[in-house]
């Protein structure tokens, strides 16, 4: 699970809501996988990402965008790299609010919630 | 309500993606093209969600967005994975997105297998949750209206066997390349070459042959077409329904939307003796006399698999002969089309297709009967509505093909106008672009409207 994947995730835990947001990462095993660098693509990646959920997933990224950072590339390999070449094969996702965890294995979370567990 | 769709759902759909997925590996099927020009149109660094993607055809057609995998299949979901693709395992019907997220959805043969309108109302509105104002969401749901087929039910099961792919799918190697398929290991006259390999053909010749001589065929049979079926590009679907179609493929479902419920049960209450029962049968088509008829030509093809127009109507002439070839019926009598019976398991099959036409009307009007309760109503049924002489069971005629490893993919086929239907009474927040007919599936292309704060 890439940490761009992480950014989109939220808990659907009955009654949970926008609370869901973020899951909390803990990441047991982790493999950096290289993707090839395109800083246009990363460039338009950057405004659809929120922050504060990737800065709690991954303590390596810089508090807010910079200023120009489409053309900035050592900005852009850096989060080229946190968002598309760290890959989470082992570990958990928890949703803030319940406490529910969902599991990552080989490199694929299981986001299923029970009958009892989801809003229906 | 939700329980019996639920459970319909896991054993009609879920636990068959399950237990088939294995056979996905090797597969090698195209992605269709109008998806993937929809796909492709996106803008680069778009975040695109493939809500349904199975084994992941999909993924990878746009290098310039970035695309996340979604499936409730786990094991088709690793095979996705395995191929390098980014994916997860979760549920339509609780996406566990935040609002606004992607920029495009795809949801590519899959609202088809949710068993109420509910449900499917309820899978659309949660991909336009999660759509960005202005993201466009692409819809395939399979058609009732089939040019070569036809449904008599919207709510079908249609069969999967795997003795027919006995030797799989690793022969399915060559994508791209139409060759003739049939390579029997035994030659018959009723295995006619094709020159697509895309399989209403093979089928239709497989299927003849299997008629017109012993059962025992089915292992030549088996991984000739098989093989070739899926290769040219249909996703998985086409391929279940490709190999559905072998014999004659679908069975009617029972619906458990309650305005279809109702309507059954009215329709049922006269119908006390078993010949206006089993006229009214569903079951196989197309005509009532004959489960397997072979008089009324009709290239086979699913919607869904059946893909390049040009390449069809090259061949379907020739499906007309290899039908109108004098297969017989020794195998295939009785006049009452049926399902199959299954032993032991008790699940499906031959139920299915008698529920609804279950004497037993009675049962039927206690409310919402759970999935399990309709299983065994309907043996008890059936067992009382044979006919003494009638040589039914179509499973004695064919152990080969129906046994117990067969499944049944449960599908709500939809109208011509249903899914727009759908959209423009239940799902507001969605602005519809287009929507037309391709092979065989009826597809929208919708908007997320602004938000109007």
């Amino acid at each position: 699970m890439k940490l761009l994947t992480h950014n989109l995730l939220s808990s659907h835990v009955r009654g949970v809501g926008p609370r869901g947001f973020p899951l909390r990462l803990q990441a047991t095993e982790v493999r950096i996988s290289p993707v090839e660098f395109n800083p246009d693509f990363v460039a338009r990646m950057i405004p659809k990402v929120e922050w504060a959920a990737l800065l709690e997933a991954a303590d390596t990224v810089p508090k807010e965008p910079i200023q120009g950072y489409e053309h900035d590339e050592r900005f852009l390999r850096k989060m080229h790299h946190v968002l598309l070449e760290v890959d989470v094969l082992e570990g958990t996702l928890q949703c803030p609010e319940s406490g529910r965890l969902f599991p990552i294995s080989r490199g694929i979370p299981n986001m299923l919630l029970s009958d009892e567990e989801t809003e229906t | 309500m939700d329980h019996a769709a639920a459970q319909l759902e896991k054993q009609h759909v879920h636990d068959v993606y399950e237990n088939t997925a294995p056979y996905f590996s090797d597969l090698q099927s195209k992605a269709w093209p109008r998806v993937r020009q929809f796909l492709q149109d996106q803008k680069p660094g778009s975040l695109i969600a493939d809500i349904g993607c199975g084994t992941g055809k999909y993924l990878k057609v746009n290098s310039q967005v970035h695309t996340l995998g979604c499936d409730y299949c786990a094991p088709l979901v690793e095979i996705a994975r395995s191929r390098g693709c980014e994916v997860m395992v979760c549920d339509n019907l609780n996406l566990p997105f935040r609002d606004q997220g992607f920029d495009a959805i795809i949801s590519i043969g899959v609202i088809h297998h949710f068993s109420t309108k509910q449900r499917r109302i309820r899978a659309i509105k949660e991909m336009a949750r999660v759509l960005v104002p202005g993201g466009q969401l692409m819809i395939y749901v399979w058609a009732m209206e089939q040019k070569n087929r036809h449904f008599e039910k919207q709510d079908v099961l249609v069969p999967w066997n795997k003795a027919l792919c006995s030797q799989p799918l690793s022969e399915s190697s060559q994508p791209g390349r139409k060759k003739q398929c049939g390579h029997p290991e035994r030659s018959h006259p009723y295995q006619p070459p094709c020159s697509a390999c895309r399989c209403p053909v093979c089928f239709k010749g497989r299927r003849d042959s299997r008629r017109s001589h012993s059962v025992d065929r089915d292992s030549a049979l088996a991984g000739t077409c098989c093989a070739n079926i899926s290769k040219e590009g249909e996703e998985e679907n086409g391929f279940y329904n490709t190999l559905g179609k072998s014999f004659r493929s679908w069975f009617s479902s029972r619906s458990l939307d309650e305005s279809t419920l109702r309507k059954q049960i009215e329709k049922m209450r006269p119908l006390k003796n078993t010949e206006s029962w089993a006229n009214s049968t569903i079951s196989t088509q197309p005509s009532r006399h004959s489960s397997f008829d072979l008089d009324h030509p009709e290239p086979f093809s699913t919607g869904e698999q059946n893909l390049d127009e040009e390449v069809f109507v090259e061949t379907s002439q020739k499906h007309l002969e290899w039908l109108r070839a004098p297969a017989t019926h020794k195998h295939l009598n009785g006049d009452h089309p049926r399902g199959v019976r299954r032993n032991g398991d008790g699940n499906f099959l031959g139920s299915t297709n008698t529920r609804e036409n279950c004497t037993d009307a009675g049962n039927l009007e206690e409310g919402t009967p759970s999935a399990s309760k309709i299983w065994r109503r309907i043996s008890a049924a059936e067992s009382k509505d044979s006919n003494p002489g009638d040589t039914i069971s179509v499973e004695e005629q064919q152990p080969d093909i129906l046994d117990s490893g067969a499944f049944m993919r449960y599908y709500h086929v939809f109208r011509e106008g249903e899914l727009c239907g759908l959209l423009k009474d239940s799902v507001s927040e969605l602005h519809i672009l287009s929507s037309g007919n391709d092979h065989g599936n009826w597809c929208i292309i919708a908007e997320k409207k602004e938000s109007c704060d």
